[in-house]
């Protein structure tokens, strides 16, 4: 059983979404219930996933079958395998992801338009995800990368909200642009790299773990680090790095290309808006984190000031854009655009501290903007209208939820004892240190980013001032008998998230047990072999 | 101390530090988790696990008595080998300030429960205020920079949350999200700090950092690392320029301003300046001394303007924390908190009689149905006749705020004065010693004024109200507090601030002169007060009373400008960005057309021409089968004439 | 005895006034007189040859034989001009397309 687990996870839902599929549509209870033993299955395989972790073992539950093996004669072999595992940076994450589903499927449960489609997609898609997170073979990341596409343009464009139709073809074509960039470099990389473990007979592989280690580059390609050509001003390796790093930056989403994200997030309904911003999101940081700066490390060490300024930038606007929002979910998609500079920012410092608090922000953020956009979804199935300015005084008739709003703005902002305080403080020292560590980015970068904590406390408690304190008044033609406290359903949504966020501020060490030696492995990596290659390239 | 030494035993010096901390985070948990129904059972819980933490408190400084620093490990996380700490570290200014904290804290309790008696959130209210306790101790009590800096940004959130207790009241929130914001902004820079410290020293421990620093050579970054962990001071204990949010937190209850705004979380910031001394290099302590002294004369002169007598005492606590701040930039850490402990005792004294003369006026008010406002000076006066206990209170602690012999500020502000002058040693240092000098001057003016405009002269708006003097439970921790006002809490001799308290090396030297001196100046100060107050107040000034527009500088020229720069990203988002890929969508649409164009004329054209090439030929040649016979009959004929030429020629 | 290339040059110009006739003139009847005027001028060359060898009389038979075929040809053509005629009610060999493409 136990080497199965992550194939269980991976495939439980689309086997689920098949069964939908075969399911008459009227039943639409019988949906619900599926995709919900779905995600309570799926949490406990994640349970004996956690129970049987070894922390120093790297990755693990590892499953490798052979996929495609294709062989061209004298152009030698291409080999896909199906090549899934999870270590220190992808066991958070699916955790996250596994989570945060079950809580999607929880706030689906009022969708009433086309149950069968909508159930069937969001099984698609959490199969998606999960396989995204953990496949190590490029082509097969790539399959669960692209398919995770489809299902959200669908479920933004069919059960969205008025400019749903421009919201999902902006995301998808968006999104889709920079897997196109993904792609070549991924093309590229397959042409660069063979396997080593085939002797005699060369073997392209898709693998990124083959990827990583720079002598699997076949000499005279088009990525070999003894011979790159360059291509205007960049070497054809600094250009991969830099179409990885647009491809998932895009998806991450960095300053200037996030303008997607508020238009997806205001269009597509409560369960779709977690899904994309606590999970989705996080891909983006996974494949930097994963893809680009292991396979690149010299080109990753090169961009590193580039990268850390455009995360302070993602930071700051962000932080600015949340301040002028007039849309509740608009002001949070823009505090996720925050966010996220900051794992940007983490993973530009190459230092341990660093690493580890990106991907513990990864998490974290997950965790709180899962619970932040059902606390907005919340008030939107009540009144159908999120602008901020016509609320006031609501915390009179929802007291409970008023609570909930306090814990999910200040573990947003950043209050000690919420998992965002520990992410962001490893991230501000990792960032700090990284000029006097490993000579990389400038201390300034830190010192701006800390503007983000003030920005970020002013809107929130604007916000928190404006909707739910002072006398009670509705504008906007809002009836007041629409305005009652939470009921179970949504009580059982925010209180795990609640818990889970105050858990891992308080009692950090078993998420950073889990990542410490990826993020230890990380950086010696990025470092030794970027500096070794960066050597070879400029003697 | 032979004794004690006995008592010290590891395990026993632990669990009651963590009983100390511990039970009033209980008292929240109580609060927060029980159900409205219970609210009085909480009312009740709350300050006796308060008063069970104080017991804890003196054990633990029983036990830490004359033992130098006592650690107390209690790992938190560890990252790359690093393992950060949330221990604790006793030595004597931390169980002082324990004692300190939970003795304040209890009496408060003690005198809410007779306060807030009534109030509808009455729950919130002490879940909010045993949290803050719990905040405050951990701060007090933690051995490393990161615990301080958590436990630092809980109790502001904590003060936020009681500041803004009566919810429904607009400027209450406000008042709440200033204090929140304002102690960001310091928390920011105190977060450089902590950078700062972690790139150049690698550790957050306390001690650590002590040892480290020892070896080290000053350096540029210590006081730059300093100067960023002043920022977190000066937002948290109300320094210039991050003060103004401290006068409003005044619509909050005022036990909380007892407790939060002038006891103990302003507090907090002198108390890290105390543990972080070593890493205070000269320039950074100039720095620390000038901003000190000058918060010291702003807020003492905006004090004297006002109107409210809350909003008297709030100015007065930033000035005094001037003055403590002062102090601590000569290097003389030991007499800021000599001044800290003693403020706190009659600081807390004045709000809460203070907050007795409130209830009074609005419980007489209540039953009158009169409406106006009760903390306005302007409609208070001659109240001694009717709260004669009240008065006492406010004269004793009043005193020791101003400074009068025989009362513990005496005592302390000898302390500072005689710091303040073994430090000027050069032009503008002297400068600061006369404005020292200035501030207990205005000190005594601004009380005295206080005073007699709350109890002196005949009542006017409050004449037909039936005016009491509060409950006992109110009334007792006023008492207790005003009782250690007097000079024999602190030291044998009153005019001689060398008592059991006192016990660091940097005492600074007594000089009598110095105390004859400042006995005749405040003296003279009285005197000078009840000249001026005469009649109507000569210091009536818009400009004073909103100190000198600071808040309205800030509004202008931070928070509009942000709110600009935040819409101008909003506009340049939608407007830019998001044009720039429309206009790629458009352009993309705009190709789309034109190869469809292409497609449609061009590619498709060749291919209708072949077509119409073929149909003209065809047309061509059909033309030739017209019908008409005679036309077939010439081309025959042509044809063979055209062959026979041919064959022939 | 006349040179024989009057007789050709006649017999010439007869030829190609009855083919002018023949393929410009409207009407059907006049068709078959350009028709008969190139069959006498055909017949013209017989003889104008025929007198070029006085032995044998093969010219002037062939004359009388084109003559006799012409007269019956112009009796059918004529026939059939007439049918024509009476079905179409035209006799301009223009307006009759009905094998026109």
């Amino acid at each position: 059983m136990q080497p199965y687990l992550i194939s269980l996870l991976i495939f439980t839902p689309l086997l689920a979404a098949l069964a939908a599929l075969l399911m008459p549509a009227e039943t639409k209870t019988s949906f619900r219930i599926l995709t919900l033993a779905v995600n309570i299955f799926q949490l406990l395989v994640l349970v004996i996933m956690l129970r049987s972790w070894d922390a120093a073992a790297g990755l693990q539950f590892v499953e490798q079958k052979d996929w495609i093996t294709l062989n061209m004669g004298s152009w030698g072999t291409l080999q896909a395998q199906y090549l899934v595992g999870v270590d220190g940076l992808g066991l958070p994450l699916v955790a996250l992801s596994v989570v945060v589903m079950l809580i999607a499927t929880m706030a689906s449960w009022t969708v009433y338009k086309n149950v069968k489609g909508y159930f069937t997609l969001l099984l698609i898609l959490n199969a998606a995800v999960i396989g995204s997170f953990t496949a190590l073979d490029f082509l097969l990341f790539y399959l669960f990368f692209e398919f995770m596409l489809l299902p959200m343009f669908f479920l933004i464009a069919i059960w969205g909200g008025p400019r749903r139709e421009y919201a999902s073809i902006k995301f998808f074509l968006y999104t889709l642009l920079g897997s196109i960039l993904i792609l070549i470099a991924m093309i590229g990389l397959y042409t660069s790299v063979h396997n080593p473990n085939t002797t005699g007979h060369l073997v392209h592989t898709f693998s990124l773990l083959h990827m990583s280690d720079a002598n699997n580059f076949i000499s005279n390609s088009i990525f070999d680090p003894n011979n790159v050509r360059m291509i205007g001003p960049w070497n054809a390796r600094e250009w991969a790095f830099l179409f990885l790093f647009i491809g998932f930056a895009i998806k991450l989403p960095m300053v200037p290309l996030h303008t997607w994200l508020p238009d997806a997030h205001v269009e597509a309904p409560t369960p779709i808006s977690v899904i994309l911003a606590a999970v989705l999101l996080k891909i983006g940081g996974y494949g930097l984190a994963r893809i680009a700066f292991p396979i690149f490390p010299e080109a990753a060490l090169h961009f590193s000031s580039f990268v850390a300024v455009m995360g302070v930038i993602s930071i700051a606007y962000g932080a600015l854009n949340a301040m002028a929002a007039k849309d509740l979910k608009k002001l949070i998609a823009y505090s996720s655009v925050s966010h996220m500079g900051f794992v940007l920012l983490g993973l530009a410092s190459v230092t341990p501290e660093g690493v580890t608090g990106a991907v513990y922000q990864m998490f974290s953020h997950g965790v709180i903007s899962a619970m932040l956009f059902v606390i907005a979804g919340v008030l939107y199935d009540r009144t159908h209208d999120r602008t901020i300015n016509n609320y006031s005084g609501l915390s009179g008739r929802m007291p409970a939820y008023t609570v909930m709003v306090l814990i999910a703005f200040f573990a947003s902002l950043g209050l000690p004892g919420f998992s965002g305080f520990i992410a962001e403080i490893m991230i501000f020292l990792g960032a700090f240190k990284a000029p006097s560590a490993n000579g990389l980015l400038h201390e300034a970068f830190a010192i701006i980013a800390t503007s983000g904590l003030v920005l970020g406390a002013a809107y929130y408690l604007w916000t928190m001032q404006r909707m739910f304190f002072g006398p009670f008044n509705l504008k906007g033609g809002i009836p007041a008998e629409s305005i009652y406290d939470l009921d179970k359903r949504e009580y059982g949504m925010l209180i795990p998230l609640g818990v889970l966020a105050l858990l891992f501020g308080i009692y950090p060490q078993p998420l950073v047990d889990i990542i410490d030696p990826f993020a230890r492995n990380f950086t010696e990596a990025v470092l030794n072999t970027g500096r070794n290659l960066g050597a070879t390239l400029n003697p | 101390m032979a004794d004690t030494a006995l008592l010290y035993n590891p395990t026993t010096l632990q669990t009651f530090a963590l009983l100390t901390l511990l039970l009033p985070l209980l008292s929240f948990g109580i609060g927060a988790l029980i159900s409205e129904r219970y609210a009085w059972a909480v009312t009740l819980c709350a300050p006796f696990l308060v008063l069970l933490s104080l017991i804890s408190a003196i054990v633990v400084a029983a036990t830490q008595w004359g033992l130098g620093t006592l650690p107390v490990a209690i790992p938190w996380f560890t990252v790359y080998g690093y393992t950060f700490s949330a221990g604790f570290m006793l030595n004597a200014t931390s169980v002082c300030m324990l004692v300190i904290v939970s003795l304040v804290s209890f009496l408060v309790h003690v005198y809410s429960t007779g306060y807030m008696a009534g109030d509808a959130a009455g729950k919130r209210y002490f879940t909010m205020l045993g949290f803050f306790t719990f905040a405050m101790q951990g701060i007090v009590l933690a051995d490393n920079l990161l615990s301080i800096f958590v436990f630092w940004e809980l109790v502001g959130f904590a003060s936020c949350t009681l500041i803004g207790h009566w919810k429904d009241k607009p400027q209450a929130i406000v008042a709440a999200k200033k204090a929140f914001l304002l102690n960001r902004v310091g928390d920011a820079g105190f977060m450089v700090g902590l950078m700062l410290v972690w790139s150049n020293t690698g550790t957050f421990g306390l001690q650590d950092m002590a040892l480290a620093l020892a070896d080290q050579p000053v350096g540029g970054w210590q006081t730059a690392a300093a100067l960023c962990i002043f920022c977190g001071v000066a937002g948290k204990s109300a320094q210039f320029p991050l003060f103004t949010w401290l006068p409003d937190a005044m619509e909050g209850p005022t036990p909380v301003s007892a407790l939060i705004h002038a006891a103990t979380m302003v507090a907090a910031g002198i108390f890290l300046l105390a543990r972080m001394s070593f890493i205070f290099t000269p320039a950074a302590l100039d720095v620390v001394a000038i901003t000190g002294i000058l918060t010291a004369v702003v807020a003492a002169l905006a004090a004297l303007s006002q109107h409210d007598i809350k909003k008297i005492l709030a100015y007065s606590t930033i000035s005094q924390l001037g003055l403590m701040v002062a102090a601590a930039g000569t290097g003389a850490f030991g007499v800021a908190l000599l001044h800290l402990v003693t403020h706190a005792f009659f600081k807390a004294c004045l709000f809460l009689s203070a907050g007795s003369v409130i209830h009074a006026v609005h419980q007489g008010q209540h039953q009158a149905h009169k409406s106006f406002d009760v903390q306005d000076m302007r409609n208070l006066g001659g109240l001694r006749k009717r709260l004669p206990f009240t008065y006492i209170t406010f004269i004793l602690s009043g005193s020791a705020l101003a400074g009068i012999p025989f009362f513990s500020g005496f005592l302390s502000k000898e302390a500072i004065f005689s710091a303040l002058i073994g430090w000027a040693d050069n032009g503008w240092r002297w400068l600061v010693v006369v404005a020292a000098f200035g501030v207990s001057f205005l000190t005594v003016l601004y009380t005295y004024r206080m005073i007699r405009g709350i109890f002196a002269g005949d009542e006017t708006v409050t004449a037909d109200l039936a005016i009491a003097e509060p409950p006992v439970i109110m009334r007792a921790p006023v008492a207790l507090l005003a009782g250690a006002s007097v000079w024999f809490v602190f030291a044998l001799n009153p005019f001689v601030c060398h008592g059991w308290f006192l016990q660091y090396p940097e005492l600074p030297p007594h000089h009598t002169a110095l105390t004859i001196f400042s006995t005749l100046w405040v003296l003279l100060a009285l005197g000078a007060a009840g000249y001026i107050f005469r009649s109507r107040n000569p210091f009536e000034s818009a400009l004073l009373r909103n100190t000198f527009y600071l808040d309205s500088y800030y509004e202008k020229y931070i928070v509009r400008p942000v709110l600009a720069v935040s819409g101008v990203t909003n506009r340049f988002d939608y407007k830019w960005l998001d044009g720039m890929i429309h206009a790629t969508a458009y352009g993309q649409v705009t190709v789309a057309h034109f190869v469809a164009w292409f497609d449609r004329v061009i590619i498709d054209g060749m291919v209708n021409g072949a077509a119409g090439l073929a149909r003209s030929t065809g047309r061509f040649t059909r033309s030739f089968q017209g019908g008409k016979i005679q036309l077939y009959i010439f081309w025959a004929v042509l044809t063979i004439i055209i062959f026979l030429i041919w064959t022939l020629v | 005895m006349l040179p024989v290339h009057h007789l050709l040059y006649l017999g010439a110009l007869l030829f190609t006034t009855g083919l002018m006739i023949t393929i410009i003139k409207r009407n059907a009847i006049m068709v078959l007189l350009g028709l008969e005027l190139m069959l006498n001028a055909a017949n013209l060359n017989l003889i104008a040859f025929n007198q070029q060898t006085p032995g044998s009389p093969d010219g002037q038979m062939f004359a009388l034989f084109v003559i006799v075929v012409a007269v019956s040809e112009v009796a059918v053509g004529l026939a059939i001009v007439l049918r024509v005629y009476r079905y179409f009610q035209t006799a301009v060999p223009d307006e009759i397309r009905e094998l026109k493409d």
